[in-house]
């Protein structure tokens, strides 16, 4: 009875899975979704419409006018009323209305990829800079770069004042110098004096020929900022007053924000979409800050700081494909968000300039007309608005579910 | 905590500080001379360069850097924006260029219109919102959950402006029930309290008043309630569902709670940490949205004069305004991070 | 003489979009009152899944209880409608979890939630419950326990968190105490304290203990009898001396190692066993250890063992060749 041995263990594993891309997993999940694949459809729909309507239904909305036809309300067939078909009825000009909404398609469309390149690519690099620095030490090279850029960025102001150049080269090269020698008396309190005392003078002194007071105002920050760069400043001091700089921004009503910028530049639907682009920089920014502070501690990144990777590649490289997902997810969430911004600006008369065919200043040109019963002039042009925006929101809501398997049921 | 409050403090300073220099940056970026806009396009250049010399226009930007080398340091000083900052210390907002009526004067009435309209706004959007948040949360994947979440992501997709103009097409042309825009009826009498007329109307004892007041604020109201209530609904379900799977959940329900004790005592508390963060930024959201708003139902509130204001170069109304909007906007995020600090003991205590 | 507990082929299923997740599969066994019973297995094996399904806390969706009888003092649990089974929750059967970080509410101060325990399930004043909520802390070994009832969670450190978790499931002194893995979070010292803290507090309230663990040092200690789990299924069970001495199934003796001990000090975790244990979603035909047993012959393979009883209630082994295992197990 004794007389069984263990044989050679030969472990089968059943517990292996069949593998499965990420992002293929992902894209199942999306196509599974109900409300996803509406959203697919109307982003479709919309995106589709608008380039061929732009490339293949010729349209010249200067010489598109025709009074005898004003504020005729929509018709399937001819008449002898109105001889042509107008599916939504036309403006107050006798324009179709159906034609200019499709056309304003196209404008939607530049609107949202042009304001969401500007935010995402200047708040997507900001936060991911941010975010990184803010955890990661600097190489030398970095810290030389900061030290040299604020010491340029501080010395601006004496060089301004006393009307030549050499002092902000002067507090670069005070900076570089702090960098470079980051243990020269290092905590100790000399090092600070040391540095407030060189900045004082390097201000100071070439502005000696420009006026007394000159010299003791330019001396005064000069030990300032001698003192500033005196301390060990990190990754953390750029984090921060670029997180700050976004917090400005972010504290002013979207809109209004966006007006004013608009006002600056002068009405036109380019400077419409600059204007929401710079609007929407700090939410990107905060995203993907936040997102890098949550891959960072990943034995992946420290794995690639440990063999000694280029902070560039890892950046690019370990760190940028790690994050994606979310910022896939706002990039979508956003279009629909530069969309309604582009048509809020245009109602308001600051976005396109008529008689472009824009969803917002079509809305803006005919509400007036409501009250006399022109209900087709607005609800058209509206339902254009909402439909597009919620297709966005739909796929940008169905790519969170699909791209973040936690919430998966 | 009282810590706690001091800390933030500080650290909206800056921001503060940030802000009022975008707003007097913005002032004077804008093309166009704000006396050639007073006086207008035939004025002499005598009387213009007068004017400027009164509104202080002809001072540099930031700093003077000739009275500097001419030894004058209080004259280095004496620049448009130090003048700005110093208005503003002393709460002076100077007076409309068109109008010559006092900034400050005007903002006292419309700053409580545009608040009135916000508040509601913001009470509608809560109200509805967090209950189908967290009815979409409980009953997860169900048919009033997946209803309940298209709905606010329409919601959400709503330009506010359009919905407006619908509704006074249905309710004001086509219904007639309700005033297609204004605060207040003819021959309605309000006593200004509060400038709240919601309020006012109540203190007032007059019913008849409150029915008008608010025959003429819901459409606007529910306009621009529509992204917030999506918004916020969104968020009390995502936050819910985050919080149900959590361990001390299963704790509460392990001792015997039921579920719906488990729900509102256990969950929504910790589920309304993000919720508040969310609703404090929509409050942004709202006072931009006025401007939309308030131009459709010409309501008079700061919105749209501020917008006016920037059109026509006006500045110490685009000035005060924004100023207020934006420290409006400041001070309700402060408060949500006190909230905040309520709710959360991690953070009181740290 | 009807037991304390009573599980009679037990099945939880959860239904996922990857396929139907075999969590708990015909689990049966008994549990006397004022009994220590031990539940051992790898991670992954259903051990807390069964657990939850007596208290009904399976998340639903995905999980579902879908077959068997939970008998508490003779009564079936899965009969009870959700308002009766809250009033044995936390009465009868209290359960503490195996992260004391996250189980308890951030919320809410600690003397808060054992309050609320007491408050739900006694009909007491504030004052009363407050009052006990702070004798129960002192039970547990809190010192300064009034002050401490008005600190929040995160005030306390991890073995405090657990020993708070401890008194609200004594609060309502239940006759069931379940314990999931309640030390696996706490660092050894503080280990041993809880541990010591269970056993003492058995001793003085009586109430019977379900110990799931990864530890074989302790349930040997202090378990009268052991439950082994593979896949969803018990795979041997019986009397501390007969699991440890008298081992019959190869997953046993895996999980023992070459030399376990009675005196084994607490600490000693399960033994490895190679290979990883099967996907629950695709369950084999035949015995689910197979696939990693030494001694597995076709009949293995093809047909899954049935539990056999080898010495009365007090051994019982799922295995088709646990006569002939017998022959080789060096412990003898
Ligand atoms: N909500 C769920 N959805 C799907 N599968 C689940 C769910 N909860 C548990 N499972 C599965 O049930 C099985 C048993 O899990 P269980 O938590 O009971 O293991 P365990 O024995 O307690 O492990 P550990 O020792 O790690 O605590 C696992 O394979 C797990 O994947
Ligand atoms: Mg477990």
């Amino acid at each position: 009875m004794a007389n069984i041995t263990p044989e050679e263990v030969i472990v089968t594993d059943f517990a292996v899975r069949e593998h499965r891309s990420l992002w293929i997993d992902a894209w199942r999940r999306l196509i599974s979704s109900n409300t996803a694949r509406l959203g697919m459809f109307i982003v479709a729909l919309f995106v589709l419409s608008a380039i061929l309507a732009h490339y293949f239904w010729e349209y010249d909305p200067k010489v598109d006018l025709d009074y005898t036809l004003k504020l005729k309300p929509p018709t399937l067939v001819a008449n002898e009323d109105v001889p042509s078909v107008h599916l939504f009825g036309t403006d107050k000009l006798g324009r179709d209305i159906f034609r200019r909404v499709v056309h304003g398609g196209w404008n939607s469309l530049r609107v949202g990829i042009v304001a969401v390149g500007i935010s995402l690519t200047v708040g997507g690099l900001i936060g991911l800079f941010a975010g990184f620095y803010e955890n990661i030490n600097m190489t030398s090279l970095e810290r030389i770069f900061l030290f040299g850029f604020t010491g340029l960025i501080m010395g601006i102001l004496p060089a301004w004042a006393a009307a030549q150049p050499l002092q902000a080269v002067l507090m670069a090269g005070l900076g570089v110098a702090a960098a470079y020698f980051p243990n020269f008396h290092k905590d100790s309190i000399n090092r600070l004096w040391i540095f407030a005392a060189a900045g004082g003078v390097v201000t100071a002194v070439p502005s000696l020929f420009a006026g007394s007071l000159v010299t003791l105002v330019c001396g005064v920050w000069g030990i300032l900022t001698g003192a500033l760069l005196s301390r060990p400043l990190e990754g953390k001091f750029f984090s921060n007053v670029m997180m700050r700089l976004m917090d400005i921004v972010l504290s002013f009503p979207g809109y209004l924000l966006a007006i004013a910028i608009v006002a600056f530049l002068g009405p036109g639907l380019e400077k419409g979409m600059i204007a929401i682009g710079i609007v929407s920089i700090p939410v990107y920014a905060r995203l993907t800050r936040s997102a890098v502070l949550a891959v960072i501690q990943k034995e992946y990144i420290l794995a690639a700081q440990a063999v000694g990777e280029k902070h560039g590649r890892i950046i690019f490289r370990h760190l940028t494909p790690n994050i994606l997902s979310p910022i896939i997810v706002q990039t979508t969430m956003g279009l629909a968000n530069a969309i309604l911004s582009a048509a809020a600006l245009g109602f308001l008369g600051l976005g396109a300039i008529p008689p472009e065919p824009e969803w917002g200043a079509m809305l803006g040109d005919s509400y007036r007309y409501l009250t006399s019963g022109a209900w087709w002039a607005v609800l058209f042009p509206g339902l254009a608005i909402m439909l597009s925006v919620l297709g966005f929101n739909l796929l940008g809501d169905g790519l969170r579910d699909a791209l973040d398997p936690k919430l998966r049921t | 905590m009282s810590n706690y409050i001091i800390r933030r403090i500080i650290s909206v300073l800056p921001t503060l500080i940030g802000v009022t220099f975008v707003i007097f940056m913005f002032q004077r970026l804008i093309p166009g001379d704000p006396a050639v806009a007073m006086l207008g396009e035939h004025a002499t250049e005598e009387s213009i360069e007068r004017l400027r010399e009164q509104f202080g226009l002809n001072r540099p930007l930031f700093l003077d850097r000739e009275a500097l080398a001419d030894g004058d340091l209080a004259g280095f000083f004496d620049s448009q924006y130090v003048r700005y900052m110093k208005r503003l210390f002393s709460l002076d907002m100077g007076e409309s260029i068109h109008r010559r009526i006092p900034v400050a004067e005007t903002l006292a009435i419309r700053f409580p219109a545009t608040i009135e309209l916000a508040l509601l706004s913001m009470f509608i959007a809560i109200i509805i919102g967090i209950p189908v948040g967290i009815i979409s949360a409980a009953k997860r994947n169900s048919a009033i959950d997946s209803i309940s979440m298209v709905g606010s992501l329409v919601g959400v997709s709503m330009p506010i402006f359009w919905l407006g103009l619908m509704e006074i097409m249905l309710f004001a042309v086509l219904m007639q029930w309700l005033p297609a825009g204004g605060r207040l009826g003819t021959g309605i009498e309000i006593k200004p309290i509060t400038n709240l007329y919601l309020v006012d109307s109540l203190l007032m004892g007059n019913f008849q008043a409150f029915k008008d007041v608010f025959a003429h604020i819901i459409m606007p109201a529910i306009a621009l309630a529509t992204i917030p209530m999506g918004i916020i609904a969104r968020m009390t379900r995502s936050s819910m569902l985050d919080v149900l799977q959590e361990d001390y959940v299963r704790t509460a329900r392990a001792k015997g709670l039921g579920r719906g004790l488990v729900l509102f005592r256990h969950a929504l508390k910790n589920a309304s940490l993000p919720v508040v963060t969310i609703i404090g930024l929509q409050m942004g959201t709202l006072l931009a949205g006025a401007v939309l708003t308030e131009t459709i139902f010409s309501w008079p509130g700061i919105g749209r004069w501020v917008y006016d204001g920037i059109l026509g170069r006006d500045y110490p109304i685009v000035q005060g305004g924004t100023l207020v909007i934006a420290l409006v906007f400041v001070g309700v995020n402060f408060f949500v991070d006190i909230m905040y600090a309520l709710l959360d003991p991690r953070i009181r205590y740290d | 003489m009807t037991s304390l507990l009573e599980i009679k082929n037990l099945k939880t299923r959860f239904f996922t979009a990857d396929g139907v997740v075999k969590a708990v599969n015909d689990v049966s066994y008994s549990m006397e009152s004022g009994e220590i019973l031990g539940i051992v297995g790898e991670s992954g094996c259903g051990k807390s899944v069964h657990a939850l399904s007596i208290m009904q806390l399976i998340p639903d969706p995905p999980g579902k209880i879908t077959n068997g009888e939970v008998l508490f003092e003779g009564r079936n649990l899965l009969d009870l409608d959700e308002r009766d089974m809250r009033k044995v929750r936390g009465r009868d059967i209290a359960m503490i979890f195996q992260d004391p970080m996250t189980s308890l509410n951030p919320v809410f101060t600690v003397g808060y939630q054992i309050v609320e325990a007491l408050r739900l399930h006694n009909d007491m004043t504030k004052k009363e419950a407050r009052k006990r909520a702070g004798e129960l802390l002192t039970l547990v070994g809190i010192p300064g326990a009034e002050t401490r009832l008005d600190d929040y969670p995160h005030q306390f450190s991890g073995g405090m968190r657990q020993r708070a978790m401890i008194a609200m499931g004594l609060s309502c002194e239940p006759k069931l105490l379940i314990a999931d893995e309640p030390t696996t979070a706490l660092d050894v010292t503080i280990q041993a304290q809880i541990v010591d803290l269970v056993k003492k507090l058995q001793q003085e309230l009586g109430m019977a203990i379900m110990w799931i663990t990864h530890d074989l040092g302790v349930v040997a200690e202090m378990a009268e009898r052991i439950n082994v789990m593979y896949a969803g299924s018990i795979i041997e069970r019986g009397k501390v001396r007969n699991i440890y001495k008298k081992t019959r199934h190869p997953y046993t003796m895996g999980l023992l190692g070459s030399l376990p001990r009675l005196d084994d000090s607490p600490g000693t975790k399960l033994a490895s066993v190679p290979g990883l244990p099967p996907d629950l979603l695709a369950l084999p035909e035949g015995c689910a250890f197979a696939a990693r047993c030494a001694y597995r012959n076709d009949h293995c393979l093809a047909e899954k063992p049935p539990l056999v009883e080898i010495d009365g209630p007090d051994h019982i082994v799922a295995c088709w060749r646990w006569e002939e295992i017998a022959g080789i197990n060096k412990n003898e």
